[in-house]
């Protein structure tokens, strides 16, 4: 059975790209999602989707952060 | 194995083609050595460039490395303006050849630009001509350019050279286009921009909200498909930057392009409009016209994501300033609506600001909303202040490439403006020069009878933008108040023994008695159109020039 934080994480994660708001929220959709595959035991799958979501998130955090601090160093 | 490979690889793609990858090519700009261009060949003014003083904010220089500062006005009727097509005055420079002017048409909103104009602005101490250009006129069937509209530029730009003025060719735009269609409260002589082939309002209604021209679906549309280069009228955008360019390459009296007049972000919000629209845009324009080869190369023709540079067009050109405005919506809220990222290793950027505080900001546009008594929460200074952050971001200077307000608010809104312009040692270019019909902005009042070039000269306009201001300055701290209201001046600088002189121009309004104290040695001259120059020359130490108060000798009429 397909775990359905792991889409939610992914969609979130695509989101955080553009909209580095939506980061933090796939961090945690990701990070939950992907703990929760694992103590399933095999029967939750999406790690995949949950690993991207992750990792989007991650990159629009870094993404964010780079960006204002830039500003307020560079400016 | 495959979905994981496919989710990687959306996870990379989307990255690259949004906030990651526009940061990544951004921040590249900045360990990107600069093109080297080489030293331009001599004419009637030195060439001008942009410095970069470590830890400072980067100004406008002369060849001597000295601050210059331009003042100027803004004249529009080069532009071509609806309904129907066509310029109002001819392009032929043979019309206006010998010091002849075309009669005034009441039916256009500007009064043809002729020598005689050029002639007042140097007599108001203007050392520049902001002059706003149609892309319309400039490409009015795809790909076909005219070379006769680039003529009548060159002929302006003629008559600068022998006033030693210089003359910032802008790319100028209102409301996306007069083609944009005729529709309830859509006034297409109030709109200008775009060919009608480049004109895509995908069958949008044309109707104007809110009593602005610019809140119209067809506008937003337009716009819109301009910025994700539908159908490649970016492309044919940049090629058209790239002629008038080529054109100017070796000429210094021209100080640079400006690449487009507030950016409306069509459908688009901020700040994604600006970071992953426009400036990337910017730096393609930058890309064209100079060849510096910032950005990914991609493809071309139709939608090129943030991180995309764009080819060199040949145009070469590496001596001119490149003028980038902030976007609308910065406009009207006298706030940076996005990050302020660097846009290209090609140093010669400049950020173009349009100061409108309290008439087109938020507080005048929606005044049931935010009152005009709290907003700008930091007064007129915000804006300025703000932008100085915002160029330094940029690794950019600053300018401010249009001010303006109706005459009855001068002594609020203008005074208030040319006062932080000296705060913050900025130039200026006021919109607008002469404008017919009752309600203009114009330096001048509109004609008394239809067919005179223009009214009188407004003189509480004569008295604040005639101004006494420095030219140059190999100090680029100096402080300095101009105060219209008695004609004084003071100028506190420093200098060491053998720079370069501080130049100060004062109008032939200004009487006053020039003085020097501390370590300078200076010289007046008196010029040809009646003003007086001081050439200020430091002998190694902190120096005072200032202008005695006296009454001033205004000609405008009240």
């Amino acid at each position: 059975m397909r775990d359905r934080a792991a889409t939610r994480a992914l969609v979130l994660g695509l989101l955080a790209l553009p909209f580095g708001l939506f980061a933090p929220f796939a961090i945690f959709s990701g990070a939950r999602s992907l703990r929760r595959i694992r103590a399933s035991g095999g029967e939750l799958h999406g790690a995949a989707s949950a690993i991207g979501g992750l990792v989007a998130g991650l990159i629009g955090l870094t993404t964010l952060a780079a960006g204002t601090g830039y500003w307020f160093l560079g400016s | 194995m495959i979905g994981r490979v496919l989710i990687a690889l959306l996870v990379l793609v989307v990255a690259l083609i949004t906030y990651p990858g526009a940061l990544l090519v951004s921040f590249a700009t900045r360990i990107t050595p600069a093109p080297s261009a080489t030293p331009g060949p001599p004419g009637a003014l030195p060439w001008l460039h942009v410095a970069h003083p470590s830890g400072g904010i980067p100004y406008v220089a002369d060849d001597q490395g000295r601050m210059v500062l331009l003042h100027g006005a803004i004249p529009a009727s080069l532009l071509e303006f609806g309904p129907g097509t066509g310029p109002f005055y001819p392009l032929d420079p043979a019309a206006y050849a010998g010091r002849q002017c075309p009669p005034n048409s009441p039916s256009s909103r500007y009064p043809p630009l002729c020598q005689v104009d050029l002639d007042e602005m140097a007599r108001m101490g203007f050392n520049s001509i902001r002059l706003p250009l149609s892309w319309s006129l400039l490409e009015p069937e795809r790909g076909q350019f005219s070379t006769l509209y680039l003529d009548r530029v060159a002929q302006i730009v003629d008559w600068a050279r022998e006033l030693h003025m210089y003359v910032i060719v802008d790319m100028h735009q209102n409301a996306y286009s007069h083609f944009i269609g005729a529709g309830p409260s859509v006034d297409l002589a109030q709109t200008s921009g775009a060919p009608q082939w480049a004109t895509l309002a995908d069958g949008l209604p044309s109707h104007v909200y809110l009593g602005q021209r610019e809140v119209n679906p067809a506008v937003l549309e337009a716009t819109t498909n301009f910025w994700y280069d539908r159908n490649g009228i970016q492309d044919e955008y940049l090629a058209t930057l790239a002629f008038v360019a080529k054109r100017f390459r070796d000429d210094p009296v021209v100080a640079g392009y400006s690449v487009y007049n507030e950016p409306l972000p069509g459908w688009n919000l901020p700040p994604g409009f600006e970071d992953l629209l426009l400036f990337p845009f910017y730096r393609r324009a930058i890309d064209a016209i100079t060849g510096s080869h910032d950005g990914l190369p991609c493809w071309s023709g139709f939608f090129m994501p943030a991180p995309c540079g764009y080819r060199d067009l040949g145009a070469d050109d590496l001596r001119h300033l490149i003028f980038l405005d902030t976007g609308l919506l910065r406009e009207v809220t006298d706030f940076p609506t996005h990050l302020g990222l660097p846009v290209s290793s090609y140093p010669n950027v400049v950020l173009a600001m349009h100061a409108y505080t309290h008439f087109y900001t938020i507080d005048h546009l929606m005044p049931q909303l935010v009152s005009s008594s709290t907003y700008p929460w930091g007064g007129y200074d915000q804006s300025y202040s703000l932008a100085e952050r915002e160029a330094k971001a940029m690794d950019a200077a600053l300018f401010v490439s249009e001010f303006g307000n109706p005459p009855g608010d001068d002594g609020k809104l203008l005074a208030s403006q040319v006062l932080e312009e000296e705060r913050h040692r900025i130039g200026f270019a006021f919109w607008t020069w002469k404008e017919n019909g009752s309600g203009g902005w114009g330096v001048f009042a509109p004609p008394a009878a239809p067919a005179d070039a223009s009214g009188c000269l407004r003189a509480d306009r004569e008295a604040l933008l005639a101004r006494v201001y420095p030219r140059t300055s190999a100090d680029r701290t100096l402080t300095y108040h101009y105060d219209a209201s008695d004609g004084s001046f003071t100028l506190k600088a420093g200098g060491h023994s053998g720079d370069p002189s501080t130049v100060v121009y004062v109008p032939l309004e200004v009487t006053g008695q020039i003085t020097s104290a501390g370590a300078v040695r200076v010289v007046v001259s008196r010029e040809t159109d009646g003003g007086r120059v001081i050439l200020a020359a430091p002998t190694g130490g902190e120096f005072v020039i200032a202008v005695s108060p006296a009454p001033l000798e205004l000609t405008g009429c009240v």
